[in-house]
């Protein structure tokens, strides 16, 4: 069997309709972008979504690459993109979670101290919603799960989680301010 | 998102042989070739100003004209450059408008002390503004077309320099076009917009080269 060698010769292959050698080289390209990902984001989940939606990109834009010139720097090119995209949601969704959570603290600060709401009483009506919606608000504000590491733990769809979440506020705003 | 493995199996099935991009260079100078065309298409329909042999005696119009050709070129290879993720690695020649641009003004200082006594104001405005964006439709529209085969991984900006190489035909023909002396009028209504084509190219890279 003929020896494939240089992540350029691969991909020269691979654009020519080589299937082993796309598959050979995704694998190595996976092997030397999953450290640079590991460096750059705190879960192994987060890593491995965001390296197969990197290995996604790279077969839609493989014909930007001619073989010509070196795969890697127009492989980071790709995962800094999708990277910098990853974040920049992460961050605008934590922004969310952090904006809805302090409309829900504001929302009750004051019947708080007029009703004598405590951590215990909402726990307790934590504990009285569905059993999906308590599950999803004990991960995200008690264990600092994002919505989509949520999701995924759950085997649910992230928007799903986002509205569980959401119907769960309501109705533990309308419970606490009786 | 599925097994990695599986993921890997899936993409290898679906890598039918694929027919690489062109050569950055080659697609500017398709560019460059097909608003050349326009543009002398353009030019004889609307007619070259009566008066362009007396202006092309004068130093500073040709240094003008010279400067618009050049930051078309430049825009155009640039927009090329940019519609690859890695900008084919070429990150130099990408950001060649930037000192065309910076020549081009010190091109229009001259030419703004040198119009001593100014000369007179036409009598339109902002016509001169929407003639150049109306010329530039066709040529903006095909860029962007074609940019989005590729995959940019610098949208806001190839957006932004694709419109400003649209604009900078559209600037060429009008100087060629229109009789106008008055270097008051050509920063005013010809080249200031362009600052606002390019933040407007900057929105429109974000909608239509986003992958």
């Amino acid at each position: 069997m003929e020896e494939i060698t240089g992540m350029e010769e691969l991909m020269r292959r691979s654009l020519g309709g080589d299937k082993r050698a796309y598959a050979e080289l995704l694998r190595e390209t996976a092997r030397f972008l999953r450290p640079f990902l590991s460096k750059r984001l705190s879960f192994d989940s987060e890593v491995e979504d965001l390296l197969q939606e990197i290995l996604i990109s790279i077969h839609k834009a493989r014909h930007t690459y001619d073989g010509k010139r070196p795969y890697k720097p127009w492989v980071y090119a790709i995962a800094k993109f999708r990277l910098q995209d990853y974040l920049r949601m992460h961050y605008a969704d934590h922004l969310r979670h952090a904006e809805e959570l302090s409309g829900l603290e504001e929302n009750l600060q004051d019947d708080v101290t007029e009703s004598g709401i405590s951590y215990e009483s909402i726990s307790a009506e934590v504990e009285k919603l569905p059993e999906k919606q308590a599950t999803i608000l004990q991960l995200m504000h008690q264990e600092g799960y994002t919505a989509k590491e949520v999701a995924a733990k759950m085997g649910m769809n992230e928007s799903a989680v986002k509205v569980a979440a959401h119907r769960a506020y309501k109705v533990l705003r309308q419970k606490l301010e009786r | 998102m599925m097994d990695f493995e599986k993921l890997v199996a899936e993409l290898a099935d679906n890598a039918a042989p694929v027919k690489a991009a062109p050569h950055p260079y080659l697609l500017s100078l398709k560019w460059m070739g097909a608003a050349a065309v326009y543009l002398v298409v353009s030019l004889a329909v609307s007619g070259l100003r009566p008066d362009l042999a007396h202006a092309l005696a004068q130093p500073l119009f040709i240094a003008e004209i010279v400067g618009l050709l050049l930051i078309f070129a430049a825009t155009s290879l640039s927009a090329a450059l940019l519609a690859f993720p890695d900008l084919h690695q070429k990150h130099r020649l990408a950001f060649a408008p930037a000192w065309m641009f910076a020549l081009f003004v010190l091109v229009m200082l001259f030419a703004w002390r040198a119009d001593s006594p100014p000369a007179p104001l036409p009598v339109h405005s902002f016509e001169c503004t929407l003639s150049i964006i109306l010329f530039s439709l066709l040529p903006a529209a095909w860029t962007f077309y074609t940019m989005r085969r590729y995959a940019s991984t610098n949208y806001y900006w190839a957006g932004s320099i694709a419109l400003l190489s649209a604009f900078s035909i559209g600037a060429l023909w009008i100087r060629l076009h229109e009789v106008n002396d008055s270097i008051l009028h050509v920063v005013e209504w010809h080249y200031l917009p362009m600052i606002a084509a390019g933040a407007l190219g900057v929105w429109l890279g974000k909608v239509l080269l986003k992958w």
